[in-house]
């Protein structure tokens, strides 16, 4: 079943027509506000009130272990990247947290790894394509999953692929449709929860959440650009008399 | 071209440098960033004092460490300049309450945390420079917040805050000029939601 939401993913994001154009007033941006508010009515009928029960029937601690298994689970993803964007430091310290928090750490549960030194820096093929500079693409809405450009589109598909838990599941004749969809619950389940407090505010507080949460998406991935030269100045550096910054 | 001239565009080239590097004192910069954070966890979110007392408290270190009106210049755009001094002032007003409203809420998730302090980076804009900051999480990687802050004289200021990579100038930016460009009564649409939002 997995495989098929990855085609998915990995498929519109190749093959949408969206790579020849961008959000900026044209019917790029009249799909994405009109996605935008699809994705929120599933949100608010569907993963909202089940984060919201997550929360209510768990405490912190709880969701720190579960958040702490998903984390571990992702360690082998990072490694691969880490080891492809030449960051052997990193790989050489995902494995080994891998191997500690696997074991050490109850099956990932506990970050024994992070109390002897190792913390975590989790990568992802995104950031890979960001390290050998190609370029973010245009921003859409994908149905159901939310806010991606084209690159992170195709780095979501990867990871979900290379993730081992889905290679665990499909050696697994009997039960790989229920480890698949557990994992990608939960997964989602969390995230939505983390989430809940910072979603909840700015939509409180916005006049326009589809530009504030485009704006802040896209900012935010800046921080991928590994191509930036020395002299070029960051992304919020900008000039506060460019009225059209 | 001769050596002599080589050597002026130099020189010239090293003191316009200099000089640009010069015109803030980062040592002054970080310390009243050091000092607004403080404040701000010490005497408010960690203070035992009622939620009025600690809003109060909070609205008087906002207003005082933030330079509203340049901000809010910025956030309209090119629509500032369109603007009537009455809309300009009104939404000055109305953003500067939303603002007090939204981080005094906000600024009670950083309690039990803190700031560690990771030096300064110059910016290009005149008189203006980045304090850099990190917040370390228990669960996550630790929180970029980097300040940017404008020197007048012997005055700070603090006229952008940039919590991992996202400049909450430029958000404000995108989600005002957009809200404008839909409106049908423009500046006075968005001032007219920005009190809906302040009543909610």
């Amino acid at each position: 079943m997995k495989k098929r939401y990855i085609a998915l993913v990995t498929a519109f994001s190749l093959l949408s027509p969206v790579a020849l154009a961008s959000d900026n007033d044209g019917w790029l941006e009249t799909y994405n506000r009109a996605m935008f508010d699809f994705n929120y009515q599933i949100d608010k009928y569907t993963l909202k009130p089940l984060a919201k029960g997550y929360r209510a029937i768990t405490n912190q601690d709880v969701r720190n272990r579960v958040s702490s298994f998903i984390t571990n689970t992702k360690e082998p993803v990072s490694f691969a990247n880490h080891t492809l964007q030449g960051n052997f430091k990193n790989a050489l310290i995902s494995v080994g947290r891998f191997l500690i928090n696997s074991t050490l750490g109850l099956a990932g549960t506990f970050d024994v790894a992070s109390g002897w030194g190792l913390k975590g820096k989790r990568t992802g093929f995104d950031e890979t394509l960001a390290t050998y500079c190609v370029p973010d693409g245009p921003f859409f809405i994908a149905p159901f999953f939310g806010p991606f450009t084209l690159r992170s589109a195709v780095g979501y598909g990867v990871d979900a692929y290379t993730d081992p838990v889905y290679w665990a599941a499909i050696n697994d004749k009997n039960y790989s449709d229920k480890i698949t969809w557990s994992y990608l619950g939960l997964n989602i389940i969390t995230s939505r929860e983390k989430a809940l407090d910072l979603t909840d505010d700015l939509e409180k507080n916005s006049v326009d959440f589809y530009a504030t949460m485009k704006s802040a998406y896209l900012q935010n991935r800046q921080k991928l650009n590994k191509c930036q030269s020395v002299t070029e100045t960051p992304s919020y550096d900008f000039d506060f008399e460019d009225e059209d910054y | 071209m001769s050596k002599k001239i080589l050597f002026a565009l130099i020189g010239g080239f090293m003191l316009v440098c200099s000089n640009a590097k010069a015109d803030v004192d980062t040592a002054k910069a970080e310390a009243f960033i050091k000092e607004v954070t403080h404040e701000g966890i010490v005497e408010i979110i960690n203070a035992k004092a009622t939620q009025a007392e600690k809003d109060a408290r909070f609205e008087k270190l906002f207003n005082s460490a933030l330079d509203l009106k340049f901000i809010g210049k910025f956030v309209l755009g090119r629509y500032w300049r369109t603007a009537t001094e009455e809309q300009r002032e009104e939404f000055i007003d109305v953003y500067r309450k939303l603002n007090v409203q939204t981080w005094s809420k906000r600024f009670d998730e950083f309690k039990g945390k803190e700031f560690v302090f990771e030096g300064t980076s110059p910016s290009s804009s005149k008189g203006q420079i980045f304090v850099n900051t990190i917040v370390p999480m228990e669960q996550a990687q630790p929180a970029s917040v980097i300040w940017r802050v404008k020197q007048d004289g012997e005055t700070f200021k603090i006229v952008d805050i940039i919590i991992e990579n996202v400049s909450l100038a430029i958000t404000a930016r995108n989600e005002y000029t957009a809200f404008i460009k839909k409106s049908p009564d423009g500046i006075n649409g968005l001032i007219a939601d920005l009190k809906k939002k302040i009543s909610q």
